[in-house]
């Protein structure tokens, strides 16, 4: 009986000093299906600024209806303003034309997107490293995709009805 | 060896006599005597220990006299016709190891064994060993039972809600304790030095409990208060261990905590009360953690006569303490170049929250025995409970108060049938900016029936209940279950109830925003969540002192609540998932060695936990729910010095909700060490949890509790 009891006591413990949370640097985890990167801030926070989120779309956006197509459906938030802040995706794997970070202006916005172009703003999106006035195109495999880096400019930020037309 | 030709004789022939106890001579009463191998004749000594066979058959007949808690005794005599012989029997007391007690299952006392649904008991002797400080700690350590976030979860039955809508209903001494706001439950409710034991039935309990008991019950029994005077005091203080790296620290000096408790009764034989006081502080492992409890827990009893008891409960508990909501991530606060900091606060989200909270729990109760074969009981109660919370960019209050009555009786037609039919109301009444003003008002009627057939007891039995929010059109559930027990060596069990729970306020009608601006939306048309679940059980006692009890469940639910994005992604709701199911295994075994020194425990969850395949969503796993949680626990006594330990394995989740990609899924093992010293009145506790520093988290973003070291001393009077 003692000899069970303390191998069933040392097992457990063999067990238990194996893993944990560990001190890790940031960057994309071991394991993670998505994209990250490292977002840089430029200009002064609005005051009217709710949230800050980071989502993906598999195609540009043309509507309004393509609006909320945009994945993950829980979109990560990002800190408003700050120090260059390491963001992270998950996502299925595919391809994606337009990560982009949107600002959400305080109040309610409709679940028909009715007052999207009042209440949310593009502040930022990953652009194309050979031509940095479009989209950059991401294509997501079994792993994390890393170094998707992009600008917040609160200076700068576009109305929904900028990039397509609204009715 | 006896009983030549009974059958054949036929003269009226009897035995009489008295069945005394050897130590102190008095009357024992309700002994059983029988004559006959077969046990062919049998009567119960009466209150005065007599009794009297009558027309037993001539011959030389064994008489066989057997009491709980005497070592049975057996005598021969020699009947003539027409004879009546005198027998004066002597039962010496013996030590058994009987059968526990619980009055949950049915809401009726029945032996552990007799219970159609898995019961799980932690038994004072665990609560000791343990020497924790909270009621929740306790349960925690319960065969099947595991917390997430404060949030108590059966079998699979709760994921992670934020603590409201539990699926779990907390009984104190049998009074319902959900919040009436928020459908969940308090913990700090009742001081953990009030608790003698608990009792968890897992499994579908609505056909008598009604809503809430849709994955289990947990009842917090108090003990019965002595006669004379009795005081204890405890005393414990600890520390936790500081962040086992440097990246990670928050603080330059080692949080502690202390806790002082002082119980004491006093009880005559009609007159007998209670109260227990309890504070406690604590600095936490976390940054902006501190937090202060305050309890007082009191009973009083009138044994207005042998067969009138009236009983009155109060509690009252205020907690204020500082919330972490949640850790922070990469840019979220110091960071340090680390990817999250478990043990720092979200500057952005969390910095400056707060939350006091109140509560309290009245009742009173009046048990009476009308009759051997009729008994009724009648309780009110009135459950308060407040809470602020302080956090960015705003806070929310809210205050509700439920008050219920219950009417029971039990009534038992012979020694073959028992059945208990009650009714019971309660009424919500919520106020405040942190879901509004409502009322919710439910009626419950339910009738269970059990029937013996020689040794194998049948049970049937349903519950209608009606519940009705701010005086609008009602819903009505009605919540049936059936059961088997087969007793002998090895014992099975089999039940199939239905069960449901109605959605709280909080889950009806949030108005709060989470951290990340991540806001809730109403869903007034949330529909009650139901479930059918079907359990097949055995248990046995292979060995004098051990005990193995396994079971097989399976859960059927609909329209189960869970939080879910709405469609725009920047509001979560509260929504009635299609179909989920809940599969799985329970085992538990337990036993004894070395007169009693040695003592051991281990049980195992399987689960199998999926949200069936709906409109476009393929089936897939429950959130927060994990496929394999182990538990093993072993103590060893000698003389005034025992030592044991606990140790945990739950697998990672297969799926979550709310979780940061940097954050690796782990499985948990966690190790506590505990040891005891007892002279005399005095006992020392010394308790290490989570020994070897294991940092998981369960929740989002939330860590669990680190290495804790408490030293306790007890005083008892």
């Amino acid at each position: 009986m003692r000899r069970p009891a303390l191998c069933a006591l040392l097992i457990g413990c063999s067990l238990a000093c194996n893993g944990g949370l560990e001190p890790t640097p940031a960057g994309c985890p071991s394991g993670f299906v998505g994209i990250c990167g490292t977002v840089t801030y430029r200009g002064a926070v609005p005051e009217s600024t709710d949230v800050i989120f980071t989502v993906a779309y598999e195609t540009f956006p043309t509507g309004t209806a393509d609006l909320f197509k945009f994945k993950p459906s829980l979109p990560p938030t990002i800190p408003a303003g700050g120090v260059p802040f390491h963001y992270s995706i998950p996502l299925p794997a595919g391809r994606y034309e337009w990560v982009v970070a949107v600002w959400k202006k305080l109040g309610t916005l409709n679940p028909n997107g009715s007052n999207a172009d009042t209440l949310l703003r593009a502040a930022g999106f990953y652009r194309d490293p050979t031509d940095t006035s479009k989209p950059g195109v991401v294509v997501v495999g079994t792993g994390p995709t890393n170094s998707i880096d992009f600008v917040v400019d609160f200076a700068h930020m576009r109305r929904v009805c900028d990039l397509f037309p609204c009715p | 060896m006896l009983v030549p030709s009974l059958a054949a004789a036929q003269a009226p022939t009897g035995v009489r006599g008295t069945v005394r106890d050897s130590v102190t001579g008095a009357p024992i009463v309700d002994a059983e005597v029988t004559a006959g191998d077969s046990g062919g004749w049998v009567a119960h000594t009466n209150g005065k220990g007599a009794y009297e066979l009558r027309q037993v058959a001539t011959g030389t007949v064994v008489i066989h006299v057997r009491r709980l808690g005497y070592q049975s005794a057996t005598r021969t005599v020699a009947l003539t016709p027409g004879d009546t012989v005198r027998l004066d029997v002597v039962l010496v007391p013996v030590s058994l190891e009987l059968a526990p007690v619980i009055v949950t299952a049915a809401k009726r006392s029945q032996l552990l064994d007799q219970a159609v649904t898995s019961v799980a008991l932690v038994t004072p002797t665990d609560i000791a060993r343990r020497g924790v400080t909270r009621v929740d700690e306790v349960v925690d350590k319960a065969p099947g039972v595991q917390f997430l976030g404060g949030q108590v979860n059966i079998r699979g039955s709760s994921g992670f809600q934020v603590g409201i809508g539990s699926r779990v209903l907390l009984l104190v001494d049998g009074v319902p304790a959900i919040q009436g706001d928020r459908g969940g439950i308090d913990w700090d409710l009742m001081p953990l030095d009030a608790i003698d034991h608990v009792e968890i039935v897992k499994g579908a309990g609505s056909s008598l409990y009604g809503s809430a008991a849709l994955g289990g019950v947990v009842n917090l029994l108090t003990p019965e208060v002595a006669t004379g005077f009795h005081m204890r005091v405890r005393a414990t203080g600890g520390g936790f261990a500081n962040p086992p790296d440097t990246l990670w620290r928050f603080r330059d000096y080692t949080g502690g905590e202390e806790l002082i408790a002082v119980n004491g009764s006093y009880g005559t034989d009609a007159l007998r009360a209670s109260v227990t006081v309890v504070g406690h502080h604590t600095d936490g492992y976390r940054e902006q953690d501190r937090g202060d409890t305050w309890q007082v827990a009191g009973k009083g009893e009138w044994l207005a006569s042998s067969s009138t008891h009236v009983r009155a409960t109060g509690s009252w508990a205020r907690h204020e303490y500082e919330v972490p909501v949640v850790w922070c991530e990469y840019g979220g606060c110091d960071d340090r170049g680390l990817a999250y900091q478990p043990f720092k606060i979200d500057t952005a989200q969390s910095l400056g929250a707060y939350t006091t909270s109140s509560k309290s729990l009245f009742a009173a109760t009046v048990d009476h025995v009308a009759s051997p074969r009729l008994s009724w009981m009648a309780r009110g109660s009135w459950l308060r409970t407040d809470f602020t919370d302080i956090r960015l960019p705003a806070g929310e209050s809210s205050l509700a108060d439920r008050y219920g009555v219950e009417l029971r009786g039990v009534a038992r037609s012979d020694h073959d049938r028992v059945s208990t039919v009650g009714g019971e109301v309660a009424r919500s009444e919520i106020s405040g900016d942190a879901f509004g003003n409502h009322t919710m008002t439910e009626l419950g009627g339910y009738g269970e029936g059990e029937q013996r057939l020689g040794g194998t007891r049948l049970t049937a039995g349903a519950r209608v209940d009606y519940v009705q929010r701010d005086g609008g059109g009602g819903t009505a559930v009605v919540s049936p279950r059936i059961g088997l027990v087969i007793p002998g060596g090895i014992t099975w069990r089999a039940s199939a109830g239905r069960a449901f729970r109605a959605p709280s306020f909080a889950e009806l009608y949030p108005t709060s925003c989470l951290p990340g601006g991540l806001c809730t939306q109403a869903n007034p048309l949330l529909d009650p969540e139901t479930a059918w679940s079907f359990e097949l059980g055995t248990a046995t006692a292979p060995v004098r002192g051990t005990r193995i009890d396994a079971a097989l469940f399976w859960t059927e639910a609909e329209h189960f609540i869970e939080p879910a994005v709405s469609g725009n992604g920047l509001e979560i709701q509260f929504q009635n998932l299609e179909r989920a199911r809940i599969a799985g295994l329970d085992l538990s075994a337990s036993g004894a060695a070395w007169s009693n020194r040695l003592t051991a425990s281990l049980s195992y969850t399987f689960l199998y936990a999926r949200e069936l395949a709906h409109d476009t969503v393929p089936e897939r796993p429950l959130a927060f729910r994990p496929r394999h949680l182990l538990t093993l626990a072993a103590d060893y006594a000698l003389g005034p010095l025992s030592v044991g330990a606990d140790f945990r394995y739950m697998s990672h989740y297969e799926r979550v909700e709310l979780y940061s990609p940097a954050i690796p899924l782990l499985s948990p093992k966690v190790l506590d060490l505990r040891a005891t010293v007892t002279r005399g009145a005095f006992e020392a506790r010394f308790v290490v949890a989570n020994a070897l520093n294991y940092l998981y988290n369960l929740v989002p973003q939330t860590l669990v509790p680190v290495r804790t070291a408490t030293l306790s001393l007890v005083w008892s009077y």
